[in-house]
């Protein structure tokens, strides 16, 4: 009878075990957005708090299985009596109530403190604009001087407005001012903090806050139509002089191309004409020498569209879904030790390493890359960027011209 | 007066002649009691519950397959089998499915059937506001789904979130369909609810006071309270949206200086409730389920009532926890923080009654048994996947991954389903007067348990990793590494989808086979404790020959047993048969029962005719507006109780059969 009770144990626990160890040790190495692994003042605080509640679920919950377990066990019907009907236990109810009292008291505590100093903005000295629309980031970094713990000061006369890629200097508190253009998104970047809601209208405020230079992702969280799944973003940390050389690089305007006959300069005819309706690229001049100025507010439902006069200074395009970098030097970028990460980063995206063949592809049909909404309503405005109808020598000619924009 | 038959004699009945006086000439009563015009017209509470039921079950087939569709695209990283467009759809449409058109209807299908049965009634206090709850569920449902065919589904999501819900972001018709569909479902359940309460209130049997109610009742009364205050919130949202749709309102247009975030509080306080208005219901069936397989009372019967009705009153002060990345502020989300902790206290205190209950008990390890013990251990797992969510900081790296996905369904599917599927073992016999085969039972047990923990386990991980819900496609470059990377996890959740799948057909096949089968129910055939197994399986259509007088909780169970005085032990004193002869000899003469009426499907109807009008052509909302009006005056004229002249003649005084027009 033991003997056969004990086999029948034994024929359970191999695939009991078997299962749990999948679940403990099945769990992804090296996720990008894992939120088990804090790299950040901040995203440390929420996995400080959150341990013990994780511990003490798991417990619970042990302890009520091996209950079921045992009780099941034990009282199964094996031809005893009828049980006495008795209605209850008051010490059994109270005691339940007690014990879970404590041991939520024991959670709301440390929850409590969390939450305010994850409110705290006053030791955050440098603020970033974040703005989201369908379906993408933009990041503004108003005129403000930067000191940085290790003394470096950073001046930014003017402000730089970027996408796709969020770059901070490390080891200090950024203040995230985050807003919206259309429907509501969410700011996430897992390593370094939890998310906030990107509303219209409104103006919510995130702390982030990097312990070293390196490439952390993370990505839009709150469903916000089509394309949700492909809005993405990165946030690039710099140690603060890399950061001052940064700010150096994205403050200077674009330089027209010298010769119209080369591809590049043909490329920045097409740009002119195709292009610079809804994108902005500082320094760019039409015949008379004017400026020209983006009318994204009168082609997009949102009024925005990515500011390229950096983009090969980033390493993602189209909301930061599709990689700039082929895939060998994506993967050499990230596996690039923090101490160095820096100057790969700052090197910009090579010749070598640009990912041409998904760049023509989205500048021959965009919306087949990445799904948009570019038919124009009522009011002539759309959501996301149409198929342009460029023939592929213009193509060539706009990767060309873009080649130029380090 | 409709009079029911009691001697036996020829089932078939007389066509009867159309006299002069039969009420309202052509809409002369449908008083048939067999074939289709005997369903169509009812106002039977146990057939609406039934035809609840079958058509929720239809839903849920339904919400089923997108839930497969939506398993299959994310078996691999950027799936192809459904696009951006689609899949939005998809998963906006299987949640409005299972929680509108599935979970609820079917707990008012069980409500329906059982409640009066439990409390010793003929019928609901309103028999043909219960038929008009049905058709508006159905109608509602219908029309809902018409918008696959007409341009495309809701895709919005079942949160449906301003602005993105609004016309410049979502230019198709789902969004109206989802708005106008749900007001109508809305209208289904908000008079059922007052039905039901009204029914639970007054209508239970001589001496069954509230404490000794069924706990089954009890939780469908908490449900129908949280129904009554909780759909209006959703009414009033659903109505802004459609204006801010059909007539260029703006109460969630940023540019008017709207706040996104009205919304938002609009839908999870009604939201919220709604969690445990899914999830009570099904408390209730296996806090009945539990006890007859126990042979012992419920554990704390006035906890588990007061643990109930504790949820019901905090679900109302915790709707913002669905809000903590919103930046609702640190003040708001530390209460919201602590009012969801709390809440974790009644729950707790139901697990523990329940494994309390089968302490010291002599448990029988039926199907029905298995999922009520299969919703404790799953329930569980998501009630405490639950308090980490309360850790609001914890949350903001959880919420909208699917470490939430994983929460709710092992909640609603570990719970709402489980216990549904109990209440499907353990009242077949009564609905349907065949026992559900049990071997196929366990089958069905076994594949659903494993089936769902392979599915929602993995999405604890894909969630706590990083992988955020509601997208169609995720990249392969954001799996991680190793063999147990986020894409095994996808895979090995999509399996469990098909094993789950595998489940509900083995119920299905069980369904086919025992309703070919002989009915082969005993009267008894649990060893039951409560007033609904005191009839015939089916029950006859007046529930009870004699309305049962009631001394105790678990009336039915003492009546069979009592405690020998000397050996203290609990003996059977009496036999189901014999209860049941001791209570047809003192059988009611002459019972009056409510009598069909065409009106509610009539008015039910009118609704989605008004609601396409909305949408496509406002003559048809003077159409459906007609239509509302001629039903409700002739529901108002009509009585609710038969005309004699609607039934042919008694042949002698009052013991004569009912007679149905077919003409």
């Amino acid at each position: 009878m033991i003997t056969s009770r004990r086999r029948h144990l034994r024929r359970w626990t191999v695939p009991v075990a078997a299962i749990a160890t999948a679940f403990l040790a099945g769990c992804a190495r090296n996720a990008p957005q894992d939120t088990f692994q804090p790299a950040g003042k901040d995203a440390r605080t929420i996995d400080n708090l959150q341990r013990w509640p994780f511990y003490a679920a798991g417990g619970v919950g042990v302890i009520v299985m091996l209950l079921v377990i045992f009780t099941v066990w034990r009282y199964r019907d094996r031809g005893q009596a009828i049980p006495h009907q008795g209605h209850g236990n008051p010490a059994v109810e109270i005691g339940t109530i007690a014990f879970s009292a404590v041991l939520l008291a024991s959670i709301a505590v440390p929850t409590v403190r969390g939450i305010w100093d994850l409110a705290e903005t006053n030791d955050c000295k440098m603020t970033v604009n974040v703005t989201g629309q369908q379906w993408w980031w933009e990041y503004a970094y108003p005129s403000q001087t930067v000191n940085s713990a290790d003394g470096t000061s950073t001046e930014l006369k003017a402000p730089i407005v970027t996408s796709g890629q969020l770059v901070i200097p490390t080891g200090q508190c950024v203040l995230l001012r985050i807003t919206s253009r259309d429907v509501i998104h969410s700011f996430w970047i897992p390593k370094l903090n939890g998310k906030k809601d990107a509303v219209p209208g409104r103006v919510h405020l995130l702390r982030m806050e990097a312990d070293k230079p390196g490439m952390y992702e993370g990505q839009c969280t709150e469903f916000c139509g089509l394309s949700h799944a492909n809005m993405k973003m990165d946030l690039i940390a710099l140690s603060p002089a890399d950061f001052a050389a940064w700010v150096g690089k994205q403050s200077a305007y674009a330089v027209a191309v010298a010769d119209q006959t080369t591809a590049a300069g043909k490329g920045e005819a097409v740009f002119k004409a195709q292009c610079a309706r809804c994108h902005q690229i500082n320094g760019l001049v039409d015949t008379k020498g004017n400026p020209i100025i983006a009318a994204a507010d009168q082609n997009l439902v949102s009024g925005a569209a990515p500011n390229l006069t950096h983009i090969m200074s980033r390493t993602t395009f189209a909301g930061a879904t599709y990689s700039l970098l082929t895939e060998e030097c994506r993967a050499t970028l990230l596996a690039t030790p923090s101490e160095s990460f820096g100057a790969a980063y700052l090197g910009g995206v090579s010749a070598g390493c640009l990912n041409v063949v998904e760049l023509k592809e989205w500048l021959r049909n965009a919306p087949e890359k990445k799904p948009m909404y570019p038919k124009t309503n009522a009011a002539g405005k759309g959501r996301g960027m149409p198929a342009l109808g460029l023939s592929e020598d213009q193509i060539d000619q706009v990767v060309a011209y873009l080649k130029t924009l380090q | 007066m409709a009079i029911i038959e009691q001697s036996p004699g020829s089932l078939m009945p007389t066509p009867a002649v159309v006299g002069p006086k039969a009420s309202l000439g052509a809409f002369r009563r449908p008083m048939e009691e067999h074939g289709w015009r005997s369903w169509v017209f009812t106002v039977d509470h146990k057939r609406l519950g039934l035809m609840y039921g079958v058509t929720a079950f239809i839903f849920f087939l339904v919400g089923g397959i997108e839930a497969l569709l939506i398993r299959l695209q994310l078996a691999t990283p950027n799936g192809k089998v459904l696009s951006a467009d689609a899949y939005n759809q998809m998963f906006t449409m299987h949640a409005t499915t299972m929680v509108f058109l599935f979970v609820m209807p079917m707990a008012a299908g069980f409500a329906n059937y059982f409640v009066p049965l439990q409390i010793g009634a003929r019928d609901v206090a309103f028999p043909r506001i219960n038929a008009f709850g049905f058709w508006c569920f159905l109608a509602g449902g219908l029309f809902l789904n018409s918008s696959w065919l007409l341009g495309g589904a809701p895709d919005g999501g079942w949160f449906m979130y301003a602005p993105n819900s609004s016309a410049m972001f979502s230019p198709s018709h789902g969004v109206d369909f989802w708005a106008l569909g749900l007001q109508i479902t809305g209208i289904a359940s908000l008079s059922g609810a007052i039905n039901l309460i009204v029914t639970l209130l007054n209508l239970r049997a001589p001496g069954m006071s509230l404490m000794k109610m069924p706990i089954f009742s009890w939780m469908i009364l908490v449900v129908q309270m949280l129904l009554l205050f909780a759909v209006p919130v959703i009414t009033v949202a659903l109505f802004l949206l459609s204006f801010q749709r059909q007539f260029g309102a703006t109460f969630f247009d940023v540019s008017k200086g709207a706040d996104p975030l009205l919304w938002q509080h609009l839908f999870w306080i009604f939201g919220h409730p709604e969690v445990y208005i899914l999830i009570l219901p099904s408390f209730g069936i296996v806090s009945e389920v539990i006890p007859v397989f126990s042979r012992k009372p419920l554990f704390g019967y006035p906890m588990v009532v007061f643990s109930g009705a504790a949820i019901g009153f905090v679900g109302w002060g915790v709707w913002a926890h669905h809000m903590f990345a919103s930046g609702l502020g640190p003040v708001s989300v530390t209460v919201f923080s602590l009012s969801t902790m709390l809440i974790a206290i009644p729950t707790g205190v139901k697990i523990i009654n329940w494994i309390m209950t089968m302490w010291g008990g002599k448990l029988r390890f039926t199907t029905a048994m298995l999922f009520a013990i299969g919703l404790i251990v799953e329930f569980t797992i998501g009630g405490l996947s639950g308090v980490t969510h309360s850790v609001s900081p914890s949350d903001t790296q959880q919420t909208d991954t699917y470490y939430v996905v994983a929460h709710f369904h092992y909640v609603l599917f570990g719970g709402a389903i489980f216990g549904i599927f109990s209440g499907f073992y353990y009242w077949w016999p009564k609905m349907f007067g065949r026992l559900l085969n049990e071997k196929l039972g366990k089958l069905n047990f076994w594949l659903m348990v494993i089936g769902m923990n392979l599915t929602f386990g993995p999405m604890h991980i894909l969630g706590l990793q990083g992988q955020p819900r509601r997208m169609y496609r995720y990249a392969p470059d954001r799996i991680g590494e190793g063999f147990f990377n986020l894409k095994f996890w996808n895979q090995i959740s999509s399996l469990g989808a098909f094993c789950l799948m595998l489940g509900i057909l083995t119920f299905i096949v069980n369904v086919i086979r025992t309703t070919r089968g002989p009915a082969n129910a005993p009267l008894d055939p649990w060893d039951a404790r409560s007033l609904e197994w005191m009839t015939a399986n089916p029950p006859v259509a007046h529930n009870f020959d004699a309305i049962p007088t009631v001394h105790a909780l678990d009336e039915f169970f003492h009546r069979k047993y009592a405690e020998n005085e000397t050996t203290g032990e609990m003996e059977m004193v009496a036999t189901a048969e014999d209860v049941m002869r001791a209570e047809a000899a003192r059988a009611d003469h002459d019972i009056a029962l409510p009598a069909p009426s065409y009106w509610p499907l009539l008015l039910a109807l009118a609704l989605p005719i008004t609601a396409y009008g909305v949408i496509y052509n406002h003559i048809l909302i003077a159409v459906g507006a007609s239509l509302v009006v001629a039903s409700i005056f002739g529901w108002a004229i009509e009585p609710s109780y038969a005309d004699p002249s609607d039934h042919e003649p008694p042949a002698d005084g009052g013991t004569s059969k009912e007679l149905s027009s077919v003409v």
